[in-house]
């Protein structure tokens, strides 16, 4: 049965108590879990890729490839988010080559070098407002946008127009962060962002349409914890007091001592259920591979200095046997599963081939190093792709948490 | 007047939840990233001929890990939501089959396993072939799994995690993930929503209790945590077209239209009971601007957007203005059981009388917890 807005004044009260009831008992629950099915503060979109001039297209699968960010405000007030992209594009400095399509086409003396590059801009939300924009062509109000691409067109009062930066450069690799922050810029503790991004894979002969679409990984706030300063601390243990070395999300937590933690912790443990590759997926009886990106919790857009993560993988099969090989992380990595342990995909311990079954379970975890300045946690996204088909993305499972925080430290 | 008495049923409701909130017991933990103790996949689909599906044939690939270094045993549920006669709509003279069917898995330590919905597995430790040919059956068989009732087959799969003797238990030791692969090789895939299991308060007996401060049929409280009381969906409104192949200057025409798949947190496999959930939803489009509609939920409900609410098709990008929008989806009462859900979304794109369709699943956000609680009956004791 629908029902207009303008007889639904009673109704609209209702509601409102039924989402006030939500806000309420969420802050006095702060989940301490980083999630990517609820509302948070920082909402982190692991992968954003954008290929749409070169031809052919770099990024495999080649398609023109774009990726649709969407965000909603779902609190009954208005935010800012201030956004960060993060460049992740290799370029082939000193050679010729492209360093997108395949490291190895970046012949001597040249050398692939990430950029790890920031750009970030503000956007306001409404209450309760969806918004969305594309990677490639940012978005800025309606009244200036072209027909059909996404833009804003409505913005809290009294504030100036939203206008959200394209990615630097096209072929694109990388993530974007959102952070809830008040019209100052301050960081702020409302866990009122939800976030999906979309991977938009088309091509014009033959036809062809592939969608991968994820949940946005969600950082919650916890209430009362932040110092409104620009190094948000995620999680962490009580430092002094009676309850020294516990893990803690509020100063209460922590008689006699200090509680670190402003944000929910990272997770001790990725953990990633796929097919290894090379399988032959029983429906489609095509080939199945799976991409793995990773990205470091701790984040300094302030020095630029990215931290350099040990990751170790732990594998299973079917059959219960163990394997397990490392490899470093430093600011963003995107991989082939098969590519993780060597270049050689019919002899990675990933490939179906060697593992011996369809299916495979991997833990996956940073190696901690103590140090005071930064974590050694890890966020990430898994995407499936099937040959001549379709791919799919999904996210990881988390595990544990840990007692050394995570940082981000803003400009 | 029987409108404003639902009204303020759901603001006494809200406020109850509000003051409930502070003692239940059972935590708002439905998670689609940690291993939990019932796993619920709400959307199997498999259909060889494409009859529910336009022509497309769709299968449904289930992968089930037992992320503990223990075995791990546990009981799981297909419910089967196939109308009677499959080629007509679900209705009075046509009634979907709310059957259940069992099966019992084990799973050796972090052991992965998977199965297509369409074949099952069966238990042949002879079966290990190799990868070269087809190692689909390799592995440990976790047992012996039947096929899809019926073809086609919708429906829902749970599983919940038991002790060797069959008592459920607390042991939060499984993750899942479906993946539904269209006969074009496009692929949607979701992670199964958990229930995470209390530790001190799962007593075993065949009556499970999601949240809720107990009752008669939950003496010893809550033994999972609660269903979420408000489910959130992102989307495009219906019919709206695709702003990527729009930029990219693709095809004729584009439009994305998106599948809700809902299924009740209560389930009464012992008597086949399926007691309809009304579930109110509260639309925001892009100005702010709100729209409400309600639809009724039996056992498993499985809608394209634009057929809730069906008078003015109040999701439609004509009616809702503007190509996103936030929907929040709440039990009309609190005395209305919870519901758990999957959005997929399909993205069309024509030319010269070509169509070619993306697809892509959706996990659901999860918000607050229901203030009474839900129950699973399990089949008792023969």
């Amino acid at each position: 049965m629908m029902r207009a807005r303008a007889r639904q004044g009673s109704a609209a009260v209702a509601w409102r108590a039924v989402v006030c009831g939500v806000l309420v008992v969420g802050a006095m629950r702060a989940s301490a879990d980083v999630a990517s099915d609820r509302s948070a503060a920082i909402v982190v979109f692991p992968k954003v890729v954008v290929d749409i001039s070169s031809s052919p297209p770099q990024i495999a699968p080649p398609a023109r490839t774009d990726t649709l960010i969407r965000i909603s405000n779902v609190s009954d007030q208005a935010i800012s988010l201030r956004c960060f992209w993060t460049d992740a594009t290799p370029r082939c400095v000193g050679g010729v080559g492209s360093c997108v399509s395949d490291p190895v086409s970046c012949a001597p003396p040249g050398v692939c070098v990430p950029q790890w590059q920031e750009t970030d801009f503000v956007v306001h939300l409404t209450a309760g407002q969806p918004v969305a924009w594309l990677a490639s062509r940012g978005a800025v109000p309606c009244a200036e946008s072209p027909r059909g691409v996404p833009c804003f067109p409505a913005i809290p009062g009294n504030l100036p127009p939203n206008r959200v930066l394209p990615v630097p450069e096209d072929p694109f690799v990388g993530e974007l962060r959102c952070i809830a922050v008040d019209r100052n810029d301050v960081p702020v503790e409302r866990n009122a962002l939800q976030g999906q991004a979309e991977i938009v894979r088309s091509s014009d002969a033959p036809l062809s349409l592939d969608v991968a679409a994820y949940n946005a990984i969600g950082i919650p706030a916890y209430l009362g914890a932040n110092d409104k300063d620009n190094t948000l601390v995620m999680g962490g243990v009580c430092v002094g007091g009676t309850r020294a070395q516990l893990p803690c999300t509020s100063p209460a937590d922590c008689p006699g001592g200090r509680c670190p933690a402003e944000y929910g912790g990272c997770p001790n443990l990725l953990v990633l259920d796929h097919f290894f590759d090379g399988a032959v997926d029983p429906v489609s009886k095509k080939t199945v591979t799976t991409d793995l990106t990773l990205i470091p919790c701790t984040t300094d857009y302030l020095t630029q200095a990215p931290v350099t993560t040990p990751v170790q993988f732990l594998v299973f099969n079917e059959f219960e046997q163990r394997f397990s090989t490392s490899r470093s992380v430093t600011c963003f990595s995107e991989l082939k599963i098969s590519n993780i342990d060597t270049r050689t995909s019919e002899r990675s311990l990933f490939s179906a081939a060697v593992a011996g079954t369809l299916t495979g379970q991997t833990r996956i975890r940073g190696v901690a190093d103590g140090h005071p300045d930064h974590g050694h946690t890890l966020l990430g996204l898994a995407e499936e792709f099937r040959q001549d088909g379709g791919s799919a993305a999904f996210n990881l499972h988390f595990h544990g948490s840990r007692p050394q925080s995570d940082f981000i430290y803003l400009p | 007047m029987g409108r404003a008495r639902g009204v303020r049923a759901v603001a006494v409701g809200a406020a109850l939840f509000g003051m409930v909130g502070w003692v239940a017991p059972g935590r708002a933990d439905v998670t689609t990233e940690r291993s939990a103790s019932i796993l619920v996949f709400p959307k199997l689909m498999f259909d060889s001929t494409g009859l529910l599906s336009d022509g497309t044939s769709v299968d449904t690939v289930i992968q089930i890990s037992n992320t503990s270094n223990s075995m791990v045993f546990a009981h799981c549920f297909y419910l089967n939501a196939t109308p009677v006669d499959a080629s007509r709509p679900v209705g009075p003279s046509n009634p979907a089959q709310w059957q259940e069917v069992d099966f019992e898995i084990v799973l050796t330590k972090q052991q992965p396993t998977h199965w297509v919905l369409s074949s099952g597995r069966l238990d042949d430790p002879t079966d290990n072939r190799s990868c070269k040919d087809d190692c689909s059956t390799a592995g440990f068989d976790p047992g012996r799994i039947p096929p899809a009732g019926s073809d086609p087959f919708i429906g829902e799969l749970r599983c919940i995690e038991v002790d060797s003797s069959g008592a459920p238990i607390s042991g939060n030791h499984l993750k899942g993930e479906a993946t539904l692969v269209w006969g074009d090789a496009q692929a949607s895939k979701y992670n199964a929503i958990g229930i995470l299991g209390l530790t001190d308060s799962n007593n075993g007996d065949s009556v499970l209790c999601l949240g809720g401060g107990g009752g008669d049929n939950c003496p010893t409280g809550a033994e999972y945590n609660a269903c979420p009381n408000v489910l959130t969906l992102n989307h495009f409104a219906e019919l709206a077209s695709d702003p990527v192949v729009e930029a990219l200057d693709h095809g004729d025409s584009s439009n994305v239209t998106t599948e809700l798949t809902l299924v009740p947190c209560t389930q009464d496999f012992e008597n086949q009971v399926a007691p309809p959930v009304v579930v109110q939803f509260l639309i925001t489009n892009e100005f702010e601007a709100q729209f409400s509609t309600s639809t009724t939920v039996t056992c498993w409900g499985n809608f394209r957007l634009n057929t809730i609410g069906n008078v003015g098709r109040i999701l439609e990008v004509g009616t809702l203005g503007s190509r996103f929008a936030q929907t929040r989806m709440v039990p009309a009462t609190p005395e209305d059981g919870g519901v758990l859900g999957v959005a997929e979304e399909f993205h069309e794109v024509r030319e010269d009388g070509s169509v070619a369709t993306g697809r892509a699943a959706l996990n659901l956000f999860g918000d607050g917890a229901r203030p009474l609680g839900d129950v699973i009956t399990l089949p008792g004791a023969f």
